[in-house]
C-alpha cells in the first residue's frame, strides 16, 4: 500500500511516497510553490521516481500554504502536525523541532510519543525565515545555499541590528558600502536569523534534543548560530525539506 | 419561528446594522454609538435613544492613518474610518470610555476627524472599587448625561433609568442563559453564536431580549447535536467573519467565551439601589462590581483563574485567546493565562488577529494543528 504526501510552500513543492508507511520509495522537489504549476510538477515527478501510477497511491495527503487547493488531495493537514511526524519518523529522541521555512518560522515541541505537545509560529512577518537569507543573497550577490560557506570563514560577524528585513536590506547595503567583509556580513545575516528564530524558541520552551527541518535547516551557518543562541545542540533532520511530505504521507496512511 | 430561523433573525441584524439604525432614525429615536468596552447604555436608552456598539469593521484603513500611528489597534482606526467615510452619518453622538489608551486617542481624533457627530468622553477611574472610584464615575456618567441633552435634546430622569436597568438586568439574564444553553448544544456554529453577541450591540434591548428569549426556548426544546471538540475563546472581539468560517470548517465548537465583545458584557448586573441611593448611583455600583476583564484595574488578576475555571467546567478541550493585534491590555495577560492554563494542563494558543486582515491562512494552519493537538 502506498500514500503520497505533498507539502506545497511559498517557495518550494516537496512529495514524498511512502509503502506501508515505513518505507520511501521516491521523493520530489520542485523550486516552485503554491499558485505554481510547481506541485502538479512535484506530483509527477514522485510518481514518475517510484514506478507507480496515480491509482496505485491509496491516500494523498496534502500540506503547507497551498494544501487545500490541490486539487488530488485526499486530505489536508497543517504543516505543523507534518513536520511532527516527519521529524520524529527519523529521529524518535526529537523534542523539540525548528522549522524555518520561506516564508515563516515554526517551533513545535513533541512529547515522548511524538505528539505535539506546544507549537509557536512567528509574526507574518519576512524576518527570521528564508525569504529573508534570499533577499539578504541578493543583495550580496551570491547564491542562498552558498552562505553557509562565507558565513563559515567569517572572523569577526557583523551585527545586524535591525528587525525588519526591509530595514536590514538598507543595513546590509550601507556596510558594503564601507567595504565590510563580505564573510563576517554574512556570518551576522546568519546570526540574525538565529537570533530571532531563537527567541521563538524560547517561547515555546527547548527540549532536547532539538532538530531542524525545513529549506533553511541545511544552511551550517545559522545552525551554528542557533546552536550557540540555545545553548545546546541543534541536529539537522536527515532530507529536512522533506519532512513535511513526509509526514504527510505517514498521516495518509494512518487515514487508512 | 424554528431555532434555525431565529438564528437567520440575528444574522440578519448582525450583517447590516446601517439597516437598524435607518430605521430607529426613522422611527423618530437617535442612535448614539458606544464604542468599546463598557459604556452606560442604560443612561442613552432610558433618554430614548438606541446606543449602538461601534466596534469598527473589517476594513482597509485610509483616511484614519492621518491621525492614527502604524501600530496601534485596528478597532479604533477602523472606528474613526467609518466616522470619516460617512458610515456612521446620522448617529446623534459617540460616547468613548476611557479604559484603555489606544479609546482616549480615539476620542481625540474623533474630535478633529468626524466633525459631524459629536465625542463625549467617559472618563474612568483607574480604582473603581473605592468610594472615591464610585464618586469619579458619577461625575463621569453624569458629564455623559450632560452632553447627550446637548447632542439630542432628550432629558434624563432616574425614573426612566429605572425601567432601563430593569430591561438591560433582564436581557443581561437571557444572554447568560443563552451561553449556559449554547454550551450544551455542540450543533450551534461559531458563525451563529457570534450573531447572537454581535446583534446585540445593534438592535433594540428589548427587540433583542424577545429574540433571544424565542432562541432559549427553542434551545431547551430541541436535542444536542453530536459532540465536537470543543474550545473556549478569549479575547477582545472575535466576530471576523473568515475566523469564524475557520472554527466552522475544522469543526471545532465554541463551548464558552471570556470575550469583552462577547460574554464579558453580560457578567454583572444593576444592583438594586441602597436607601437613600438613586438609581444612576446603582448604575455607578454597575461599573465598580465588575471585574474579570483585561481592560479593568485588578493587581490580582483574578480573570485568569475564573478563564481557567470556566474552561474546566465547559470541559473544554482547549483555550484559543484570540488577540487583537496591537492589543496591550489583553498581551500583558496572556503569558498568565498559557501559564495557569499550561499548569491545569489545559492546552493554550494565541491567535492573533486584526481587522485589516485579509488572509487568515495563518490562523487557518494555527487552529488546525490545535485541533490534530487536543
Amino acid at each position: 500500500m502506498y500514500t503520497l504526501g505533498i507539502d506545497i510552500g511559498s517557495t518550494t513543492s516537496k512529495c514524498v511516497v511512502l509503502k506501508e508507511g515505513k518505507e520511501i520509495v521516491a521523493k520530489s522537489l520542485i523550486p516552485f510553490g503554491t499558485g505554481t504549476k510547481g506541485p502538479m510538477q512535484a506530483f509527477e515527478a514522485a510518481l514518475s521516481e517510484s514506478g507507480l501510477k496515480e491509482e496505485d497511491i491509496s491516500f494523498i495527503m496534502a500540506t503547507g500554504y497551498g494544501r487545500t487547493t490541490f486539487e488530488k488531495m485526499n486530505g489536508e493537514m497543517s504543516e505543523l502536525s507534518c513536520h511532527g511526524k516527519g521529524v520524529f519518523f527519523h529521529h524518535p529522541d526529537c523534542r523539540t523541532i525548528i522549522d524555518i521555512g520561506g516564508q515563516d518560522a515554526k517551533v513545535i515541541t513533541l512529547s515522548s510519543g511524538g505528539a505535539i505537545s506546544n507549537f509557536v509560529m512567528n509574526d507574518k512577518c519576512a524576518a527570521g525565515t528564508g525569504r529573508f537569507l534570499d533577499v539578504m543573497a541578493g543583495i550580496l550577490m551570491i547564491g542562498v545555499e552558498d552562505l553557509e560557506t562565507f558565513a563559515l570563514q567569517s572572523t569577526s560577524p557583523i551585527s545586524i541590528s535591525s528587525t525588519c528585513t526591509v530595514f536590514a536590506e538598507s543595513e546590509v547595503i550601507s556596510q558594503l558600502s564601507k567595504d565590510a567583509d563580505k564573510n563576517d556580513l554574512v556570518a551576522g545575516i546568519c546570526n540574525s536569523v538565529a537570533s530571532r528564530v531563537a527567541a521563538l524558541a524560547k517561547r515555546a520552551g527547548i527540549k532536547e534534543a532539538v532538530y531542524m527541518s525545513g529549506g533553511v535547516a541545511q544552511n551550517g551557518g545559522v545552525r551554528t548560530a542557533l546552536s550557540r543562541e540555545l545553548g545546546c545542540e541543534v541536529h539537522f533532520a536527515t532530507d529536512a525539506q522533506y519532512m513535511g511530505a513526509l509526514g504527510a504521507a505517514i498521516a495518509g496512511y494512518e487515514k487508512l | 419561528m424554528n431555532t434555525n430561523e431565529i438564528f437567520k433573525e440575528f444574522h440578519k441584524a448582525a450583517k447590516d446594522p446601517k439597516a437598524l439604525m435607518d430605521r430607529y432614525i426613522g422611527e423618530g429615536k437617535p442612535v448614539v454609538l458606544v464604542a468599546p468596552v463598557y459604556t452606560p447604555e442604560e443612561i442613552i436608552y432610558s433618554m430614548g435613544c438606541i446606543p449602538m456598539g461601534a466596534w469598527g469593521a473589517d476594513i482597509a484603513l485610509k483616511e484614519s492613518k492621518q491621525y492614527f500611528p502604524a501600530f496601534i489597534c485596528s478597532i479604533v482606526q477602523s472606528i474613526l474610518e467609518l466616522g470619516i467615510n460617512g458610515t456612521y452619518k446620522g448617529a446623534s453622538a459617540l460616547v468613548v470610555p476611557s479604559l484603555c489608551d489606544s479609546l482616549k486617542c480615539l476620542g481625540q481624533n474623533w474630535k478633529y476627524g468626524v466633525s459631524d457627530i459629536p465625542f463625549i468622553p467617559m472618563t474612568y477611574p483607574q480604582n473603581r472599587k473605592p468610594d472615591f472610584g464610585h464618586d469619579f464615575t458619577r461625575a463621569g456618567y453624569e458629564r455623559v448625561i450632560e452632553d447627550l441633552t446637548k447632542a439630542t435634546g432628550k432629558t434624563f430622569s432616574d425614573e426612566a433609568l429605572a425601567e432601563a436597568i430593569l430591561l438591560y438586568n433582564k436581557h443581561n439574564a437571557a444572554m447568560r442563559d443563552f451561553a449556559r444553553l449554547a454550551a450544551i448544544h455542540p450543533e450551534i456554529t461559531a458563525a451563529q453564536r457570534s450573531d447572537v453577541y454581535k446583534s446585540a450591540w445593534f438592535m433594540d434591548k428589548a427587540e433583542h431580549l424577545n429574540l433571544v428569549g424565542a432562541l432559549v426556548d427553542s434551545l431547551k426544546e430541541s436535542a444536542p447535536g453530536p459532540k465536537r471538540k470543543s474550545v473556549y475563546i478569549s479575547g477582545i472581539l472575535a466576530d471576523s467573519p473568515a475566523l469564524l468560517e475557520i472554527f466552522d470548517d475544522l469543526d471545532l465548537f465554541i463551548v464558552g467565551d471570556d470575550v469583552a465583545a462577547e460574554s464579558r458584557q453580560y457578567g454583572t448586573d444593576t444592583p438594586d439601589k441602597e436607601d437613600g441611593e438613586t438609581n444612576l448611583d446603582a448604575l455607578v455600583n454597575k461599573f465598580c462590581n465588575r471585574d474579570n476583564c483585561s481592560l479593568l484595574y485588578d493587581v490580582d488578576k483574578k480573570r485568569i483563574d475564573r478563564i481557567v475555571r470556566k474552561a474546566s467546567s465547559l470541559r473544554a478541550d482547549g483555550v484559543v485567546v484570540i488577540l487583537t493585534k496591537f492589543c496591550d491590555p489583553e498581551e500583558f495577560d496572556y503569558p498568565l493565562i498559557k501559564k495557569a492554563c499550561d499548569a491545569k494542563g489545559i492546552p493554550c494558543i494565541l491567535v492573533e488577529v486584526d481587522r485589516q486582515m485579509e488572509n487568515m491562512e495563518q490562523a487557518r494552519t494555527m487552529l488546525q494543528t490545535f485541533k490534530d493537538m487536543i
